[in-house]
């Protein structure tokens, strides 16, 4: 079989407009977490959040997308689609093509305009121009009008691992025969909607995230999308490829609505799954794009699941203290981290570590080096034990 | 192609406990809505904080389970929307209190993937499980899926079906959208009403399948799915599914087609009627179900039912002829105009 590699990558995330930036920024272990400016809500000034600092309007000029309806989770979607597709030179033709897929993933969708949709779901009349934009499929709906595209299209939602969901799926469609090139990724961005839900959760913190540290207090929200563009070797002999997609898992924790079981079932069902599939052994894994959300229950768990499956840990370290937790968009942007992982041979520091858990005294990356890598894992975990592993491996 | 096994469908007819199609139950305020039944497997505690498009979901998933001695090697769920009750009551909360201190359940049993999320939880489930959201080709995402993961493994069992709910807050916004009849409509009445809008509709469908022939309740041999708004598009892609996907000579004994009384779609069904070229009987399900993200999933459901029986009710004929025999049963389904799906299932041994 031929294997799947990236051909072309797009993000946006509070550290950074493109891929670009987003590694000189990870390089530099810059922090995008902060007060939040972009629309009022009670705890805007009381707990930090990952937010892109580039309003709707700033946004729309950018995009030249003027349409009415377009939420901001659509016009982020659209930044990083944009900048795949250019990056890895797909013509208008290959985007009209039956055989160009386009998964897309989301948690809150259009949600992002909670007072708009409050108003719309309550009162009888007068609805507002967003009557079709809530649901998570409008964004990818919305791409796949502007563009045209006629392959299969596709919206996943479990939760935090959705967008990791969509990326093995294109894989899964290009391997199938059903595309031929898979445009794939996830976005999210901020919402009272979230904001409130995670709250009432108690596992916001009110202190730039601390993942895998002894007295983490919680996760920050963020807000982001990316998008690869996933194709077949054979396909594409000549051109220039980030990395192959060489493994992935899809697992579920079964064990609880919002929280993950204690020795981690799912992330280690997920990792194994995805060795498998990469054809490789643990001590194959060079380096792990950790789930590290910084709550106090995924950091534990995740960290018990790595010590089960890697006889020596590898190094690890989670993007969450530089982004935020960005939710459906998570898999999708540290998917791009760990292909910049491996095309760069380098790692990025994990922000906020102090103290390893005693437990198990893992502790991450820190410092940024130059390593060799031949193997990246990337973990994402959300809620309803959704839980998603991808390998990507060097060209 | 993959076959189907158990199925089991929580609608707004009689379709789960004591099935009887043949009488039509009514609409109640131009809503098809769930009488919803005895739910067996799921504790009291559990139950109690789930919403209904969970409820129904798991309900209708611990019903084929329960037929099925091997444990499944994945659950698929399409639903456009989740449990969009609790959605907006959290929402509701939020604006309300004004972001004052809330409880969670709301939250937790609002995200989209947690109909698939308890069906694993319930059924003690480790394996692939994944919620597609693709409106209105929700559950025709999650059968793709489900047919590539029998592509990858033979040897595999999967849990795949389509739930989506009407809540109060949805059927507020999608009359706000134009989608729903504004005058009061009987069910029977769905397709002389010349106006625009369906009636609401709500359910959950869920089938076993594999690759398994042997006591097969039927086979899907064909789906497809397209994005478009031009009824030439949808019918150039339809003969190119049936050239694909009916062997020559061979025929197509019913249509069932996803019209919805809306005016406006009409277009998409004549046109895929034009194709079949009148040979083929035609037949609707929409008033019995409604109209919702997923439904296509109740249209499969009645498609392995009016296989095995051998029977159509007479509220369902659109055709004055019915063959003799059922075989091969097309669905077509529009959703909104903009996104369609055919799907072709045939009964085991033809």
């Amino acid at each position: 079989m031929s294997r799947i590699l990236v051909t072309g990558m797009g993000a946006i995330s509070a550290i950074g407009n493109s891929v670009a930036e987003n590694r000189a920024a990870l390089i530099e272990g810059k922090c995008g977490i902060g007060p939040l400016e972009g629309f009022p809500t009670r705890y805007g000034s009381l707990l930090p959040f990952g937010e892109i600092k580039l309003n709707n309007e700033v946004l729309k000029n950018k995009l030249q997308a003027h349409e009415p309806g377009l939420t901001r989770t659509t016009l982020l979607a659209l930044h990083a689609f944009q900048e795949a597709v250019a990056d890895a030179g797909l013509t208008h033709q290959q985007l009209h093509s039956f055989d160009t897929a386009l998964v897309g993933a989301s948690t809150v969708g259009g949600m992002c305009l909670t007072d708009e949709l409050y108003q719309d779901a309550n009162n009888k009349k007068n609805g507002s121009a967003y009557l079709s934009s809530y649901d998570c499929a409008s964004v990818t709906l919305h791409l796949q009008e502007r563009f045209a595209m006629n392959g299969i299209i596709n919206t996943f939602n479990t939760a935090c691992s959705s967008s990791a969901n969509a990326i093995l799926y294109g894989a899964r469609l290009i391997k199938n025969g059903l595309a031929e090139r898979a445009i794939v990724g996830g976005v999210d961005s901020l919402a009272k909607f979230t904001i409130n839900g995670f709250n009432a959760l108690h596992i916001l913190s009110s202190q730039k995230c601390a993942p895998f540290d002894e007295h983490r207090s919680g996760l920050n929200l963020g807000e982001g999308a990316a998008f690869l563009v996933l194709e077949k070797e054979k396909s594409v002999p000549e051109k220039k490829a980030y990395a192959a997609l060489s493994g992935y898992c899809n697992a579920n924790d079964a064990f609880h609505a919002s929280s993950l079981s204690d020795e981690g079932d799912g992330p280690y069902l997920a990792m194994k799954g995805a060795l498998a599939r990469a054809g490789i052994l643990a001590a194959d894994i060079s380096f792990i794009n950790a789930h590290g959300t910084g709550t106090e229950n995924n950091d534990i768990s995740e960290s018990k699941a790595m010590l089960r499956l890697f006889e020596k840990m590898p190094a690890f370290a989670s993007t969450k203290s530089n982004t935020g937790h960005t939710l459906g968009a998570a898999g999708a942007i540290e998917a791009v981290y760990s292909i910049l992982n491996l095309a760069n041979q380098e790692v990025y520091p994990s922000l906020n570590f102090r103290e390893p858990i005693a437990s198990t005294r893992l502790q991450p990356v820190q410092t940024y080096a130059k390593m060799p890598l031949q193997q990246v894992m990337s973990n994402s975990f959300g809620f309803g034990g959704n839980c998603t592993s991808l390998i990507f491996s060097s060209c | 192609m993959f076959y189907i096994h158990h199925t089991s469908c929580i609608s707004a007819q009689q379709t789960f406990a004591g099935i009887d199609i043949n009488t039509l139950q009514e609409t109640v305020n131009n809503r098809l809505q769930v009488t919803e039944p005895i739910y067996e497997g799921i504790p009291s505690g559990i139950l109690r904080r789930m919403g209904r498009a969970i409820r129904m979901g798991v309900g209708a998933a611990l019903q084929v389970l329960k037929n099925n001695d091997a444990v499944v090697d994945g659950i698929i769920i399409g639903t456009a929307n989740g449990g969009m009750e609790d959605c907006i009551k959290f929402l509701n909360q939020i604006i309300d209190y004004d972001e004052g201190m809330l409880t969670p359940t709301n939250f937790v049993q609002s995200t989209t993937n947690a109909i698939a999320a308890q069906i694993g939880l319930l059924s003690g489930n480790k394996a692939y499980n994944t919620t597609h959201v693709h409106r209105g080709l929700a559950f025709e995402n999650a059968l793709i899926d489900a047919n590539m993961l029998l592509q990858e493994d033979r040897n595999a069992h999967y849990l795949v079906g389509g739930v989506d709910e009407i809540s109060a807050y949805n059927y507020n916004i999608e009359c706000l959208g134009g989608w729903y009849k504004k005058e009061p409509l009987a069910a029977r009445d769905l397709y002389q009403s010349g106006t625009s809008g369906s009636l609401a509709g709500e359910g959950a469908a869920l089938f076993f399948v594999n690759r398994n022939k042997t006591n097969a309740r039927a086979a899907v041999t064909g789906i497809h799915i397209l994005h478009t708004t031009g009824e030439g598009v949808v019918a150039s892609q339809l003969q190119l599914f049936l050239d694909k996907y009916v062997p020559v000579g061979e025929q197509i004994d019913l249509l069932l087609s996803g019209d919805n009384g809306d005016i406006r779609l009409q277009k998409y069904y004549d046109a895929c009627e034009h194709v079949l070229r009148h040979r083929t009987s035609v037949a609707r399900f929409k008033h019995m179900m409604g109209e919702y993200p997923s439904v296509s999933a109740g249209a499969l459901w009645l498609a392995c039912y009016i296989l095995k029986e051998q029977f159509l009710p007479v509220h369902m004929m659109k055709s004055t002829t019915l063959p003799s025999s059922y075989n091969r049963i097309l669905i077509y389904n529009s959703y909104k105009g903009s996104q369609h799906s055919f799907m072709l299932v045939e009964k085991n041994e033809i």
